[in-house]
């Protein structure tokens, strides 16, 4: 008995000895995630790789709620701050520092999703492993070609802003803290190569299904504005004609779209929601970010909207009727703004002087300088905000608004304030009269004033403004135009920089005092963040002059 | 290679077992201690020489000589000596030892007494803490066991983190690994009931932890449940229930400050500031109150009457050949903040047969279910509702915002009353066990457990529609997780004393575990039906989901070596072996040896003739163990998805972007500890303690090191560097007074670590001879790893100071370190503070009068900052709108008439963005207890074996300058620590 228990025993053990000692596999397998290697082994994947890269770019409006993309017009000669506490480059000493986190983000956005998600699909296309997915060189340079473009389009951002900064073409598979900066030529050089890349393999127009992709015209119009930074004004005259004279883009000069029967004018009807893509007969668009209620992906970072009329609004809802009550609701036709940028009295009153009445850029279609009190409790329901002067009132409660930020509010407006400041209007990113403007910038710079007027008065005719003379024709007077046909729509402070011309033009016709006394030349360039020179431990990353 | 270890092993064994061939006869008995059978003693007759160990029945059976005597002894009673005086059958009643040198100490993969231990071992009585109204571990623990650090957060059922001897990972985690009954448990500490502990063992040095290799850099817990010991059944039922306050309300602005703030604010922005005006610089519906002169505190708003009620019931005992303890409990907290709940209920049976002489089976089983349903107010949403703000409507319903229109004042009980959520975790814990005590071959044993460990949770969360807003406001979600582990070991024992003078034992162990996870999200919005919740997800009108899975495989083995000689020198070796499927390619298995050593120098005879002196034991050891707590998947490259739209009425395109920079050489990070320390006990065990000392070198930092974002990423997992844990602590128990009817005892812990990092990168960019600083990461060489680095504030500039360019008075004044007349990042920031506490101590005090017991317990944690940006009053920066109809954390601020040198003035805007700190060091009467048992004559009167009454206050008062909720949980404007009185009751039926 004793010796059959034993042997049990003995044999236990060598079974448990056995199983446990069986060679076991410590190979990893990831159950939910794919690696980049195996994302990127299909044309499916590159597709997906693409759709990524064009989410990151409509983050520069989404990314952040109320600085950012609203930086680029606060303090400058468009715009300064609404609120009164709002502290964005009122004082350009103290807020524009290397410490201030805010201006990192253009930075980390830049390089981590933008450039580094290009780069990526830039060198996996190309690899050889990835040879035979593609039917022909085509097929696979469209692919890098739409890379590219954004590749283009974040270093173009990024010297615009910082003036030479580290130049990165390729993925990194190890930690890098040597980074050194390229100069501000080198950085618009190479944006210039990989937009006449693009230019050369992106599709002319693309399906309705895929509106929002990039196209050829859309590498040409950003190609126009890199070469007048590189001051190939021949180049650049060239790239604006291509979209120009290519027969798919027209300024429209007649309504059209979804809201023909309401009230507007053509000018209006551009920027109603969903009439920005070219299926709704707008011939005028040729980059879109895209917009749409109610379905995962249509919104961006922070599961926010187009708000645009959040930023430029004015916060009407803080307007109080003359007997100190509420005067104002909030409403899906007008939404809520906040009055984070207030335009200048130069955007709103001195650029109209001329054709206040003729251009229809200032109609009350397009600015609405009368409000009416539509708080049924007020007393004054219905009757028109009165004037007034207090600095609250006019700063940040009740200026004219600029029509073009309204539109459709996403479905939930109504259960968040900040949410009734988002509309689901696709956002024109380049639109043909941008095209015009800068080719006529081209144009002037090459000493060509009689077509640069031509170009101007293009769009000086269809908003029915008087026009000019070859003689009043200038840089200034192309960045007034500017204005007037794309407040909102253009990064105003990029512009200036670009041009050099941020700081005389802020002294000029920006309102706040604080703003127009600490703005210095140095201020032409924004610093290179802080936290990109301390993580930069092996090599130093020169700080701009100034800071 | 194990297997080769386990010939070996086997090789050296067999040919020892000698079987005494003696003229000699069979004595055998019964041997008993005051609560029935003891087993595993071990009997030794000393002229024969033969040695055996009674079976579970506590029956044996030796080989003796007539005129031999047979000494007892067994860990935990006093060693006995019975003459055989020739009779053939010796009964044996042992009685309790009453020196702690011969406790009981688990020590992983087995147990020693006291007396033996080597390595760095303390043990947590679970007594001292057993009338205080505790609801998990860490909250039992705080402060009681030198150099380990339990921090609550003051929620209930949330339990707080642990950190024992100081950080040593930059970001590895820093969570000691917990041993339920010999197992991994890989749940949160949350998930025992302290009231099934028997006791607690802290492995803090390398020797004693190495034996759980890569996972006990951090050191390890031992958690032991209970069994059942006495022949009667024995029932125990416990109830408490007690009643919370708020033992510190965080200072916002008062509805006088709050128009103070309204004009100053509006005085500094140059607009209209008429006191008498101050109506109309409110908001309309901020005017409603204010001529109602109704003013709400936003901590009373979200408040609801914490309490806490804890009962348990176990019955345990043992029969002949099996003991069990089986235990039901439940325990049903209220936060102090609205909706914040946590119910737990558990049950668990501790069951243990002896099959056969050489064969015992047993299951430890536990079943825990935490039931967290609730959503809690919002603390941030109060911290800025304005003391005239609006909650409910007329009709009850909450509103959107406090003040109507202000977007950021949105109602911090809107959520809480709007959503109704589930949130329950359930934990189904049990170890399956065979002990074979190896037939012929005295001494072995072998031990097998399978350990199967399965956690399900889920939270269902729906968002009814809000009656005030016409669009469909309703969300419903559900979320499920399920995780699967299972830890399967083989593990042989071999005990053997050679001679008189030598002792040794051996364990080897083999063993394999397995940790799955996968989890399912289902949202749906806009739901077009109100009435099924959550159960009904396909109503919703848009419909999202999402899914992920991951798990990770291990293999380890061990062998230990504990030698003693002469009951008076000891030393212990160890070595583990450990494969991760989480590690690199080229990094999957990893060693880890360790070696300690014991003296008992009071048994020398130069020690002799101190009477003073009972126990002095002298330890030392030095090891290396690992920390692998990096997640899996970390070594690889990865993507992540994203979506977008294309064209109008657009579909949903999903994107995919890479998310991560893999590292194919990803290791486990080594900690390197040398331990010292001293064990004594003087003057009749009136005075007793243990000082240690340690120095620990973690190497190959598992870092989520910073890179610079033009890299294309964040940060990256790797390894590097070294960091240094060097300090003392000291534990001491005195017995002040030891009468009849009067005793009271006093322990004190006390500890100090210094942290530094030695090395990082060893890259020397400025060739300034110096390695240089992370300053990305904030991580400097010679420095702790948890420092501040910033500006150094001085004071505020006043009007009539020389205030340079684009500064005014009330602006914060910093110090220009390099005197260079500018302030700059480069040049002017340092180390300002540490956020570790460098001195950390618990005093108790037990004092006992006749059946009365008193104690009180502080706890203290001291040099330390912590950061509090809200302290800075602008937008900028801390994130305060004092233009705005909103509320804020009440520092005060300079204005030209108060000249405040400490708080800036309200339209100061920061533009260095440096923060604020304050000092977190703290004193808490943290418990205070009395208890009454009533006497014996009493008891058996009303047939019960024991009636203990308690009364106790928990965190009664602190002295802190710390300015937010709680100093120790760091937390600026957080949940806040509850003050508990509470009423208990235990009885012993």
């Amino acid at each position: 008995m004793k010796n059959l228990l034993f042997s049990t025993t003995f044999i236990m053990m060598n079974v448990c000895c056995f199983l446990s000692c069986k060679q076991m596999s410590l190979e990893e397998e990831p159950l939910s995630a794919v690696s980049v290697t195996q994302a990127l082994s299909s044309k499916s994947g590159f597709d997906m790789a693409i759709t990524a890269l064009h989410q990151a770019a409509r983050d520069e409006l989404t990314k952040v709620d109320l600085d950012l993309f609203f930086d680029m017009n606060i303090g400058t000669d468009v715009a300064t701050t609404g609120q009164e506490p709002a502290v964005n480059f009122r004082n350009y000493q103290t807020y524009l520092t290397p410490n201030n986190s805010r201006f990192a983000t253009y930075w980390n956005w830049a390089y981590q999703e933008m450039i580094m998600r290009a780069n990526t699909i830039i060198a996996h296309a190309q690899s050889a492993e990835n040879a035979s997915i593609w039917n022909d060189e085509k097929e696979r340079n469209q692919i890098v070609a739409e890379a590219r473009f954004f590749r283009a389009y974040a270093y173009n951002l990024l010297a615009n802003l910082y003036g030479g900064v580290p130049l990165v073409d390729t993925v990194y598979n190890a930690p890098k803290t040597d980074f050194i900066r390229a100069d501000r030529n080198t950085i618009y050089q190479f944006a210039k190569t990989d937009l006449e890349f693009a230019s050369q393999w992106l599709p002319e127009l693309v399906d309705g299904n895929k509106e929002g992709r990039i196209v050829k015209a859309a590498a040409d119009h950003l190609l126009t504005e890199v070469e007048i930074s590189l001051g190939d004004f021949e180049a650049s005259i060239a790239a604006a004609s291509n979209v120009i004279n290519s027969g798919h883009y027209q300024l429209m000069t007649e309504r059209f779209g979804r809201h023909t029967n309401e009230p507007g004018d053509v000018y209006s009807d551009l920027f109603r929601t969903g009439n920005q893509s070219r299926s709704s007969g707008n011939l005028e668009s040729i980059y879109v970010w895209q917009f749409e209620d109610q379905t995962p992906g249509g919104y961006g970072s922070g599961n926010r909207g187009n708000h645009n009329l959040r930023g430029w609004g004015p916060f009407l809802v803080m307007l109080k009727d003359p007997n100190g009550q509420n005067g104002m609701d909030v409403v899906d036709s007008i939404g809520r703004g906040v009055g984070w940028v207030r335009p200048t009295n130069y955007f709103l009153y001195d650029l109209w002087k001329e054709d206040w009445n003729s251009d229809i850029r200032n109609s009350t279609n397009n600015i609405r300088r009368v409000h009416y009190y539509n708080n049924p409790a007020s007393s004054y329901f219905g009757k028109p905000v009165e004037q007034r002067f207090s600095l609250e009132d006019t700063m940040q409660n009740c200026y004219p608004t600029i029509r073009k930020i309204e539109g459709q509010l996403v479905y939930d407006w109504a259960s968040n304030g900040g949410r009734a400041g988002q509309t689901v209007s696709d956002f024109m990113v380049f639109r043909l009269a941008a095209t015009y403007l800068l080719r006529a910038e081209a144009y002037l710079r090459n000493g060509d004033s009689f077509s640069a007027t031509q170009d101007i008065n293009k769009i000086r005719e269809r908003a029915g403004a008087t026009l000019i003379d070859e003689s009043i024709i200038s840089l200034d007077f192309i960045l007034d135009e500017r204005a007037r046909e794309l407040i909102v729509e253009e990064p105003r402070r990029r512009t200036l920089m670009r041009m050099g011309k941020l700081v005389e033009r802020t002294k000029k016709y920006n309102i706040r005092p604080s703003t127009v006394n600490t703005i210095q030349d140095y201020h032409e360039l924004w610093p290179i963040p802080q936290s990109a020179i301390d993580a930069n431990i092996s090599a130093k990353l020169e700080q701009n002059p100034g800071y | 290679m194990k297997k080769k270890l386990l010939f070996f092993y086997l090789a050296t064994v067999i040919p020892s077992v000698v079987v005494s061939q003696q003229p000699s006869r069979t004595v055998a008995g019964t041997v008993t201690g005051p609560e029935g059978l003891v087993a595993g003693v071990s009997v030794t007759a000393k002229v024969a020489g033969s040695q055996v160990a009674t079976s579970f029945s506590g029956t044996y059976s030796i080989i003796a000589d007539p005129q031999d005597t047979l000494v007892f002894n067994s860990i935990g009673y006093e060693t006995q000596a019975v003459p055989v005086a020739g009779r053939t059958t010796v009964d044996v009643s042992l009685t309790p030892s009453t020196s702690s040198l011969d406790e009981v100490v688990v020590v992983g993969y087995g147990t020693q007494t006291r007396r033996n231990v080597t390595g760095a071992v303390a043990k947590v009585d679970m007594k001292q803490t057993e009338n205080l109204p505790n609801t998990n571990v860490s909250q039992a623990l705080r402060g009681r066991v030198a150099g380990v650090q339990f921090i609550d957060n003051g929620r209930p059922g949330q339990g707080g983190s642990i950190l024992i001897r100081g950080q040593r990972s930059l970001s590895g985690g820093n969570n000691p690994l917990i041993i339920v009954d010999g197992i991994q448990f890989n749940g949160s500490i949350n998930y025992l009931s302290p009231s099934d502990i028997q006791s607690m063992e802290i492995l803090k040095d390398a020797s004693a932890a190495a034996i759980y290799g890569s996972r006990a850099a951090n050191g390890v817990i031992l958690v032991t449940t209970k069994k059942g010991t006495s022949d009667k059944p024995s029932i125990t039922l416990n109830a408490n229930y007690g009643l919370s306050e708020w033992s510190k309300r965080v200072r916002l602005l008062s509805p006088e400050r709050y128009l103070e703030k309204t004009l100053q604010m509006r005085k500094i922005l140059g607009l209209d500031a008429d006191p008498s005006k101050i109506r109309e610089y409110l908001a309309p519906s901020e005017q409603l109150n204010y001529d109602a002169g109704k003013t709400t505190d936003p901590w009373d708003a979200i408040s609801q009457q914490g309490k806490l009620a804890n009962y348990d019931v176990s019955i345990s005992g043992r029969t002949s050949n099996s003991n069990y303890y089986t235990s039901a409990s439940i325990a049903d907290d209220h936060g102090l903040i609205y909706g914040d709940f946590h119910k737990r209920h558990s049950v668990r049976v501790n069951i243990e047969t002896q099959l056969t002489k050489w064969l015992q089976t047993g299951i430890n089983a536990s079943y825990l279910r935490r039931d967290l349903s609730g959503v809690n107010a919002s603390i941030g949403q109060a911290a800025v509702a304005s003391p005239y703000g609006t909650y409910y409507y007329e009709d009850g319903e909450p509103t959107l915002n406090t003040v109507e229109g202000e977007s950021n004042s949105g109602n911090p009980m809107r959520s809480a009353l709007l959503t109704r959520n589930e949130e329950i975790y359930n934990n189904l814990f049990s170890n399956f066990y065979f002990r074979i005590a190896v037939p012929f071959i005295k001494g072995l044993e072998y031990r097998l457990n399978y350990s199967p460990n399965y956690r399900w949770d889920h939270n269902y969360n729906f968002f009814r529609q809000d009656k005030h807003i016409s669009q469909n406001t309703t969300t419903a979600n559900k979320f499920f997780r399920q995780d699967f582990d299972w830890v399967y070991e083989n593990i042989l024992t071999y005990t053997r004393k050679i001679g008189e003078r030598h002792s040794l034992d051996a364990t080897l162990m083999y063993g394999r575990n397995h940790r799955g996870v996968e989890d399912t999200r289902a949202n749906a919005n806009q739901l077009s039906m109100d009435a099924l919740g959550w159960n009904s997800l396909e109503l919703g009108s848009l419909l999202t989901n999402t899914s992920s899975a991951s798990q990770e495989d291990g293999v380890s083995s061990m062998f230990r070596l504990n030698y003693g000689f002469k009951d008076r020198y000891f030393a212990t070796f160890t070595m583990r072996r450990d494969g991760s499927s989480v590690f690199s390619e080229s990094h999957k298995y990893a060693i880890f040896p360790s070696f300690s050593a014991a003296w008992v120098v009071s048994d020398e005879n130069f020690l002799a003739d101190h009477d003073f002196v009972d126990f002095i034991k002298y330890r030392m050891s030095y090891g290396s163990v690992g920390n692998q707590a990096i997640s899996r998947y970390q070594s690889l490259s990865l993507t992540s998805t994203s979506r977008y739209v294309f064209g109008d009425a657009s579909p949903s395109f999903v994107g995919i972007f890479p998310s991560s920079m893999g590292n194919s050489e990803l290791k486990w990070e080594t900690t390197y500890t040398l331990n010292a320390a001293l064990d004594f006990e003087l003057f009749s065990q009136r005075l007793s303690g243990t000082i240690e000392w340690y120095k620990m070198n973690t190497h190959d930092l598992l870092v989520q090191r910073s890179l610079p974002t033009m890299s294309g990423f964040n940060s990256i997992w790797t390894n590097l560097g070294e960091i240094q844990n060097q300090g003392v602590e000291l534990s001491l128990n005195t017995e002040n007074i030891r009468t009849d009817a009067f005793s009271w005892s006093t322990n004190i812990t006390f500890s100090k670590n210094s942290n530094k990092i030695i090395s990082l990168y060893g890259s020397d960019t400025d060739n300034d001879g110096k390695e240089d600083d992370d300053l990305g990461n904030r991580w400097f060489i010679g420095h702790p790893i948890d420092v501040f680095y910033d500006f150094v504030s001085d004071g505020i500039y006043q009007t009539d100071d020389n205030i340079p360019a684009n500064y005014k008075p009330g602006d914060r004044r910093f110090q220009d370190l390099n005197d260079d007349n500018k302030l700059d990042a480069s040049n002017d920031r340092m180390v300002v503070g540490v956020g570790q506490p460098k001195y950390r101590l618990g005093l108790g005090n037990n004092i006992s009068y006749k059946n009365f017991t008193f104690s009180i317990f502080l706890n203290s944690m001291l040099e330390w900052v912590g950061e509090f940006r809200k302290a800075d009053p602008n937008s900028n920066f801390g994130g305060n709108y004092p233009a705005r109809q909103l509320n804020q954390f009440d520092n005060g601020w300079w204005t030209a008439e108060n000249k405040s040198n400490t708080a800036p003035s309200l339209g100061y805007n920061n533009p260095l963005q440096s923060s604020f700190y304050f000092n977190r060091d703290f004193i808490r009467i943290q418990d205070i207890s009395l208890a009454y048992s009533l006497p014996e004559n009493l008891l058996s009167r009303i047939h019960l074996k024991g009636l203990t009454l308690s009364a106790s206050a928990k965190n009664l008062k602190t002295f802190t300058k710390w300015p937010g909720s709680d100093p120790e949980s760091g937390e600026a404007i957080g949940f806040p620590m509850p003050r508990t009185i509470s009423l208990g009751c235990n009885i012993v039926l």
